[in-house]
């Protein structure tokens, strides 16, 4: 019997709920405490206790490198598009009224969207240090 | 009724606190690594259950009486969310005691016995 | 709801109560061995001030301290534990003049604490400007978002602050946090022999499971 089964099964139960609450503070940060940051932390979590208990390589097929690393610069580029999209509509840089057809649901639009980049570039960042630090071997 | 869910939340509340404290004493004064576990353990299930149980007769004292609280509160709201707590809580802290306990036997610690036993099969 | 004196005085007993825990674990971090012991107790330090400051009404700024502080950040410094020593290396002997240098600035800082306005006084600095205040600026005159008053009418005040009101801000914050990322890239990738290919699986791949 392998010796951390327990601690396989739990996390294959629990992995599921915490990206799942990670999407939920992303998206009801509107309406609760929330809001991309938190949301990028706990999904980055997620991944780095998948690999905690499956092992290094198991969480490089999961999230490799070369995609994760893009997607730091993926998260700040839609934070300012969509700041490019409020100039191209005729406002200023970063001006969410102009993104839809009511000035209320443009700040809502434009909001959702920046925390969005805001939680992509937050959790890609967190799971590219976990790699950086926890593939090294003692250096002593 | 009200009383009623009222004082046994504050004993549940009470005796939750009680076991965490008991915990803690637990967790500084025994002598063996693998008895301050049960310390840590007796905190995690039933000093956080009990706390998670008083604070669900609250929530569900607020359900049944809407005048006690805001109205922006929805209890069942509340009661569902502090459900999920405990669960998650009853799956995570025990597993993680297993897993310190499971580090400290693959490392080779073992428990101070008063009678060891003569053969002992390592699994 | 009014909130009675008794209320008022358990709070501010629990704030006191967390406050002291805080200075304490604080001194027992500074003055600790053993680093394994140490990075544990910046763990507790972490969620001593999560609750602090839920106790000061600001659930976002707890909800970010204990994720990034107990959970992340205790994580990395085991992760960089386990590649270094166990315990710090003994102090080299006493060196007045940091400790005199600490104390002045200390001293200073408490002295200009001492001009600023108690922590809730509704004359406060805090409170008059901007006019109108973002409350009211967000949802509307009451400060209900259901009124389809104001300019964004969002529960959550903080988060139209936040990316609305201080978009560019929080521009330059992610920004900050994808330099963080490259630094940690850039200064922390081994050397590939040939581009494209994987890193290996490095030495606790084998163990497979927690170390």
């Amino acid at each position: 019997m392998n010796h951390y089964a327990i601690l396989r099964i739990v996390t294959k139960l629990l992995i599921p709920y915490i990206l799942l609450f990670g999407l939920y503070v992303q998206f009801h940060g509107d309406f609760g405490p929330g809001g991309g940051f938190q949301a990028g932390v706990i999904f980055a979590a997620g991944i780095i206790l998948y690999g905690l208990v499956f092992g290094i390589g198991a969480a490089r097929r999961v999230a490799p490198a070369p995609v994760v690393e893009r997607l730091i610069a993926v998260g700040l580029l839609i934070y300012a598009g969509t700041g490019i999209v409020g100039m191209l509509k005729g406002g200023n840089f970063l001006e969410y009224g102009v993104l839809a057809h009511d000035a209320q649901h443009g700040q809502h639009l434009g909001i959702l969207i920046v925390e969005l980049g805001v939680g992509i570039t937050v959790a890609a960042v967190m799971i590219t240090v976990f790699f950086a630090f926890a593939g090294r071997e003692r250096t002593e | 009724m009200h009383a009623l869910i009222d004082i046994l939340s504050c004993f549940c509340l009470l005796t939750g606190a009680i076991f965490s404290v008991l915990g803690g004493i637990g967790l500084i004064r025994f002598p063996d690594f693998y008895a301050r576990l049960h310390g840590g353990g007796i905190t995690d299930t039933m000093g956080a259950g009990m706390i998670i149980l008083g604070l669900l007769l609250q929530a569900f004292r607020a359900g049944v009486d809407p005048q006690l609280t805001d109205a922006t509160i929805t209890p069942w709201l509340v009661a569902a969310k502090l459900l999920m707590v405990l669960f998650f809580l009853s799956i995570t802290s025990p597993s993680s005691c297993h897993a310190l306990a499971q580090a400290a036997w693959q490392d080779g610690l073992k428990p101070q016995l008063p009678n060891p036993p003569d053969a002992r099969n390592d699994d | 709801m009014t909130e009675s004196a008794a209320t008022q005085l358990a709070t501010q007993l629990i704030v006191i109560l967390l406050l002291a825990l805080l200075g304490a674990t604080a001194i027992t971090i500074a003055r600790m061995r053993q680093l394994w012991a140490a990075v544990m107790l910046t763990g507790v330090f972490s969620f001593l001030g999560a609750s602090w400051m839920l106790i000061l009404d600001a659930p976002d700024v707890a909800f970010t301290e204990a994720a990034v502080g107990a959970g992340i950040s205790t994580f990395l410094m085991l992760a960089t534990l386990g590649l270094t020593s166990r315990e710090a290396k003994p102090p080299t002997g006493f060196k007045p003049v940091p400790l005199v240098v600490v104390i002045v600035t200390g001293c200073a800082l408490v002295y200009g604490t001492l001009d600023m306005p108690h922590y809730g006084d509704p004359d406060g600095h805090i409170h008059a400007y901007p006019d109108p205040s973002y409350i009211v600026k967000t949802n509307g005159d009451k400060g209900d978002p259901n009124d389809s008053d104001g300019e964004i009418n969002l529960p959550n005040v903080v988060t139209a602050i936040l990316a609305s009101y201080r978009g560019y801000d929080t521009f330059g914050e992610t920004t900050v946090i994808l330099t963080a990322g490259v630094g940690v890239i850039l200064l922390l990738r081994r050397e590939r022999r040939t581009t494209g290919q994987p890193e290996p699986p490095s030495a606790d791949a084998n163990t497979g499971g927690p170390a």
